[in-house]
């Protein structure tokens, strides 16, 4: 039950905050860290009440500060700062939880991740010899300049300038080679594996 | 990035914002806008053959002020859902008025049935009144879903439901000056079902209308954050 201490301790804060919206809609930045900073605590309370079990507090807090941000302009100084800052609070968890739900839906939780492929460190001898043996077959079939540059570039790790230095060509022209080699190997891999 | 640097940067990148005006003032300025559009699709069509009859008529004149009302009360009700904190009962306005239109009809289609008995009730089927109703609400309804998104989006649905009912009921009004129906029960089915219809169908749309816009951290970082 509280107190007419409370009352007038809760009135003052709303008054206060009312002229500190008032005060960020006019271009006061200090006025608007202030306020933000103020009302921080009380929608932390806020979306931990309303979501006891909200795996990500922060971030819906996070959310609601921005809400707030994009749409001060709705605020009327003449009106309570309480209920406009309320509202959006409780739009935005009930926005966060139902995208939770909706995520939750089409996740499903496991507890040992599946094996990738990608990683070299994942695959065997065999398959990393496999995948070596098609990409040298896929760079023999590449007409000399652009073999010259996927090789410098892509093969030995050469930056454009130092490949530039070593062929003689221009950076655009080696450009031009690694995109167009780069693109002939990835359609012979891919006939190859079809 | 924690909450505290979260507010530092907003902070910094806030720009003074023009207020939102009154959610009354903005509804009168669409209303006078729509209505001057409703006087000018009235003028270029014409007023129907019978309404020098039918403007003396007390429940022509009940049918058409209960449109037209509602059409007022949903375009408030829809500028003041999107004031957050503001209360909820003023969402409500629209709807006795919405009542009163239907009960107008409804008494209609009771005094035709009296007269006419179950031929008084006979329903053709007039889709092209589906359309035009459609047609001639998406200059008013576009311009009030602009005017609305100018607002916090924190009832979406209710929101474009309601703008869309403002938009529809003002041309089913204008209609009524227009467009001879034959019985108050084409009426109820055709311009008032329409409106209800096309309402209910916009409103399963509103989160696509109405969406809290993203703020970009990159423009907060550079202190150049937009605002609505």
């Amino acid at each position: 039950m509280s107190t007419p201490r409370d009352d007038r301790a809760r009135l003052e804060r709303e008054e206060r905050w009312r002229q500190l919206m008032r005060a960020a809609q006019d271009g006061d930045n200090a006025a608007y860290a202030a306020l933000l900073s103020e009302i921080l605590p009380v929608l932390r309370r806020f979306v931990a009440y309303r979501w006891p079990s909200a795996p990500d507090v922060e971030d819906i807090v996070q959310e609601v500060l921005l809400s707030v941000h994009t749409v001060r302009h709705t605020y009327d100084p003449a009106r309570p700062f309480m209920p406009w800052l309320m509202t959006i609070a409780m739009r935005r968890t009930i926005d966060a939880a139902r995208r939770r739900t909706a995520r939750n839906a089409n996740e499903t939780t496991v507890d040992i991740m599946p094996e990738t492929f990608s990683g070299d460190d994942a695959k065997n001898e065999q398959e990393i010899s496999d995948d070596q043996e098609a990409i040298r077959r896929a760079l023999a079939q590449l007409p000399d300049g652009q073999r010259q540059a996927v090789e410098l570039m892509k093969v030995k790790g050469l930056s454009l300038l130092e490949a530039s230095a070593v062929t003689g060509k221009s950076v655009a022209s080696l450009k031009v080679s690694v995109h167009r080699g780069l693109k002939t190997m990835r359609e012979v891999l891919k006939r190859e594996t079809q | 990035m924690n909450s505290e640097e979260l507010i530092r940067r907003l902070a910094a990148s806030a720009k003074p914002v023009r207020r939102l005006p009154h959610p009354m003032w903005r509804a009168m300025m669409w209303f006078m806008l729509s209505l001057a559009y409703a006087a000018g699709l009235v003028s270029v069509i014409g007023l129907r053959g019978d309404f020098s009859v039918r403007i003396a008529e007390p429940r022509f004149l009940i049918e058409l002020s209960a449109a037209i009302l509602t059409s007022m009360m949903a375009a408030a009700a829809a500028f003041c859902s999107t004031c957050p904190g503001r209360p909820l009962w003023e969402r409500l306005a629209p709807f006795p008025f919405l009542l009163v239109w239907l009960a107008s009809l409804g008494e209609g289609c009771w005094r035709d049935w009296t007269l006419h008995g179950y031929q008084g009730l006979a329903i053709q089927q007039e889709f092209s009144c589906f359309w035009k109703i459609v047609a001639t609400s998406a200059a008013p309804l576009v311009l009030i879903l602009v005017m609305v998104r100018r607002g916090a989006p924190i009832a979406p649905y209710l929101t474009t439901g309601l703008a869309t009912l403002a938009a529809a009921s003002l041309v089913a009004a204008g209609m009524l000056l227009f467009h001879q129906q034959e019985s108050s029960v084409m009426v109820l089915v055709w311009q008032f079902g329409s409106v209800l219809v096309l309402s209910g169908l916009a409103a399963l749309f509103g989160r696509h209308v109405l969406y809290w816009r993203t703020v970009d951290k990159r423009s907060l970082e550079n202190q150049t954050t937009p605002h609505c």
